[in-house]
């Protein structure tokens, strides 16, 4: 009686035990929401879909997708932290913007306290491109048409404070030029403008590709850390003397006060996505390159990439006005 | 030579049982999303697009191609029979179609409207086949200066519309610029008017404002004057159109056509541009202008026709140089390259089957979409014998739920609400509200471009008239304006002026 009674309490207290764990132990139990804060259909769309699909394998529930376009990709991800729970159920995709907006302006959310960061997964590949009737041959030839002609090269970006528009004064601050922007809406217009050579340069993510391929466009370089395997001859910022990458990263995070185990259990899902086939050949096709940073390396890189962003915004004149 | 038997290639594709049956599902989809106020194609495609994943790149895209030149001859239909329009191209629309269906004449409306479009596609598809790739160049010369003189011309093209009085709808096409002005800032990213709230920094949606000025309006007039139930008593003469109705229909189909095909090559609006376009070429050509907002069927015809053709048209730029030129054009573009087809330059040669299939698979869901609408016809029309107490709110229910589909986003909801309540006085003042949802579509990329071509000419205006393209826009905006100040075109503008007293 004695052995079993004591049987009794031990079975009883590891109950409890597993009963108090039973959120982060058994998660998940029910369908996720994942939060991409881009209309559908879009490159970062389609890839976080094939990317959710293979987590969602792993995971055993069924991952589902809510667009959530608007304010440059911030809307999707502010939402979520004003009214969703961190119980792993809500998670979001973060683009830069989430870190970049709150520099330039008053939002409602602070990058810094605001999320539970899971997982670092991928970038763009972005490039500069010239039509392949300019005077343009390299990208040495614009920084020397650039000083003797100062404001006169005309660059087309998919927007202002978009990641291709800093980067592209940052490199023109590092080569002592002046160059200026013209923001269209996306790399459908910006493929149009170079293309009819109605500015000199185009600065945008892959949307370029076929036009490259088909001899229409030259591109001067890629912003990424390597050379691209798609277009093995054209040299990286770095090779040209600018040490920089710029590939406006992205990751997932859900609301703050999120459970570690929680949180654990969702990286280790995704970071096995990245290494699906299906997702591996999905990135290829957008020219995205995978970037993965565990959880705290992740945590770093936000306050790293705010600092950074600071400065460059500051020197651009983009910051928001201090009260 | 070559292009038959590249032909030949296509509609062995395209005639493949699993491509015929994906063409269908497309063209009912599309017809279905195209009825339903604010469901619009955009919103359908993406949510298929997942669908097409698992067939073959062919059938994929052959449904989704379906879905937007279905929804293009669905709406129409709401416009005539309910004086919503089920997509910005129909706004004009609404005018003469709505008219028509008060006069008993929604038959013969949404026949011309559907045979109309059916013509103008098929044209369209000959003229893709034929020069898609030596019009390409025209999609790319148009740069920031030749889009901004472009606007300028099609906000002057905007008078008229207008059947009331010049100063009100002027009025109207300046409060729809300055909505458009709302979110940020397309040059800078500044917020403005925004008063600082997170869902107005993407501007105010199309669907919601369109919806809330033409349905929730329509609704709100119409509970006023429920006794009249003048749709109901009207009675239903004929479903198809007759020998008159052709008479008339004829030169507004043709010019639609070849209008509507041109603008469509351009990036940008081209649908709902050359739509309204078209409307202010027929009612300038016309002998009678004065029955132009009184159910005219060429105030009808000529649009539905510019709006198909522009369809069609808008897979130029898509298929030879990549470039999407409007949003469901950038979905198609996302499902090519989902299934590893990278439109561009070399589509064509590196992929002749997929090209000409689809090239033929639309012709075969055009003849579909014949077939699918002319019967639906008669029961549309019976759709308006259905009691007010019924039809109203459903009419409020479908476009709620189309609002709140279109963003995922109550707020729009209310706006739509608000919109409804705006466009509820304006009626009953007098204003109408196509010259404001147009403005609200071209405002913001008249500025944008504006502001382009100033950055691109550092600050000189002579840009716009050195460049021949745009020169030639203002020309005409100019000689638009100043006509019917002449002597000989004053009568005209006299009888224009008489139905304001009406």
């Amino acid at each position: 009686m004695f052995q079993s009674g004591r049987l009794m309490i031990a079975l009883a207290a590891i109950g409890v035990l597993m009963s108090a764990g039973a959120g982060a132990q058994d998660y998940p139990t029910k369908p996720i929401t994942l939060i991409v804060p881009w209309p559908a259909g879009g490159s970062t769309d389609i890839s976080m879909r094939a990317i959710a699909d293979s987590a969602s394998k792993i995971l055993g529930q069924p991952i589902t997708i809510d667009n959530k376009a608007g304010g440059s990709g911030t809307v999707g991800p502010a939402t979520m932290v004003a009214s969703a729970k961190p119980d792993g159920y809500t998670i979001a995709q973060i683009p830069i913007t989430v870190f970049r907006l709150p520099l330039m302006q008053e939002v409602s959310w602070d990058p810094a306290k605001d999320f539970s960061y899971i997982i670092h997964l991928t970038g763009y590949t972005f490039g500069v491109t010239t039509s392949a009737e300019s005077q343009f041959k390299t990208w040495k030839d614009v920084v020397d048409y650039a000083k003797a002609n100062p404001g006169k090269v005309t660059y087309a970006t998919p927007g202002a404070g978009t990641s291709l528009h800093i980067g592209m004064e940052q490199i023109a601050a590092l080569a002592g030029i002046k160059l200026t922007q013209v923001p269209f809406k996306g790399g459908a217009e910006t493929n149009a403008a170079v293309l009819g050579q109605h500015t000199m340069l185009q600065a945008d993510s892959t949307g370029w590709r076929p036009l490259v391929d088909a001899g229409k466009l030259r591109l001067l370089m890629v912003w990424t850390s390597a050379r691209s395997p798609n277009f093995p001859d054209v040299p990286t910022l770095k090779e040209l003397g600018y040490p920089m990458v710029y590939d406006s990263p992205f990751g997932i995070a859900g609301p703050k006060g999120m459970d570690p185990k929680i949180v654990a259990k969702l990286h280790d899902a995704f970071k096995k996505a990245l290494d699906d086939p299906a997702v591996v050949t999905t990135l290829a096709k957008f020219d995205m390159v995978p970037n993965y940073k565990n959880t705290e390396d992740y945590k770093k890189f936000v306050t790293e990439v705010t600092n950074s962003e600071l400065k460059v915004i500051e020197t651009l004149g983009l910051a928001k006005k201090k009260n | 030579m070559e292009t038959l038997l590249n032909v030949g290639q296509g509609f062995g594709v395209a005639l493949l049982p699993i491509n015929l049956l994906y063409c269908f599902i497309g063209v009912f989809i599309g017809t279905l999303v195209g009825v339903l106020p604010g469901i619009g194609p955009i919103s359908a495609m993406s949510l298929l697009l997942p669908i097409t994943l698992s067939g073959t790149p062919e059938s994929g895209i052959i449904m989704m191609a379906g879905i937007y030149y279905g929804s293009m001859y669905g709406g129409s239909t709401t416009s005539i029979l309910v004086n919503i329009p089920g997509e910005a191209a129909s706004v004009v629309t609404c005018i003469d179609g709505h008219q028509m269906a008060k006069q008993g004449r929604a038959g013969p409306a949404l026949g011309i409207s559907a045979l109309g479009s059916f013509i103008a596609g098929t044209f369209a598809l000959v003229a893709l086949m034929l020069v898609a790739p030596s019009l390409a160049s025209v999609a790319i010369a148009f740069g920031p200066a030749e889009y901004f003189s472009l606007m300028v011309l099609g906000l002057v093209v905007l008078t008229f519309l207008t059947q009331g009085s010049m100063a009100k709808a002027l009025l109207m096409a300046c409060i729809g610029i300055v909505l458009g002005l709302v979110g940020l800032d397309s040059i800078t990213a500044q917020p403005r008017l925004t008063f600082g709230r997170l869902e107005l920094i993407d501007g105010i949606g199309l669907v919601p404002v369109v919806m809330g000025l033409f349905g929730v309006a329509e609704v709100l007039i119409n509970t006023e004057q429920i006794i009249k139930r003048d749709v109901i008593n009207a009675k239903i003469t004929h479903l198809l159109p007759n020998k008159a109705d052709w008479k008339a229909s004829a030169g507004p189909i043709g010019r639609g056509t070849i209008l509507g095909f041109f603008l469509g090559i351009l990036p940008g609006g081209g649908s709902v541009i050359s739509s309204f376009a078209s409307y202010a070429l027929e009612k300038r050509l016309s002998k009678t202008p004065e029955r132009f907002g009184n159910g005219a069927i060429e105030g009808v015809a000529g649009p539905e026709a510019a709006n198909n053709a522009a369809a069609g048209g808008a897979f130029i730029p898509l298929m030879t140089l990549g470039i999407p030129p409007n949003v469901v054009m950038a979905l198609l573009l996302g499902a090519f390259i989902v299934h590893g087809v990278q439109p561009g330059p070399l589509m064509i040669t590196q992929n002749p089957g997929l090209f000409w299939g689809i090239v033929a698979s639309m012709y075969i869901g055009n003849a579909m979409l014949l077939v699918l609408n002319l019967p639906l016809i008669g029961m549309w029309v019976q759709l308006l014998k259905l009691p007010y107490n019924i039809l109203f709110p459903l009419i409020i229910l479908f476009t709620i739920i189309g609002v709140y589909c279109s963003s995922n986003n109550v707020f729009d909801v209310y706006v739509m609400i608000a919109f409804g309540l705006i466009g509820y006085f304006m009626r009953k003042l007098g204003y109408e509200p196509a010259p404001l949802v147009l403005a609200f579509v071209l405002g913001p990329m008249l500025e944008n471009n504006l502001r382009k071509s100033l950055i691109l000419s550092q600050g000189d205006l002579f840009t716009f008239v050195e460049r021949p393209i745009s020169a030639v826009c203002l020309a005409i905006a100019v000689v638009l304006l100043v006509g019917p100040l002449l002597p000989s075109l004053r009568k005209k503008r006299e009888l224009v002026a008489l139905d304001e007293g009406v």
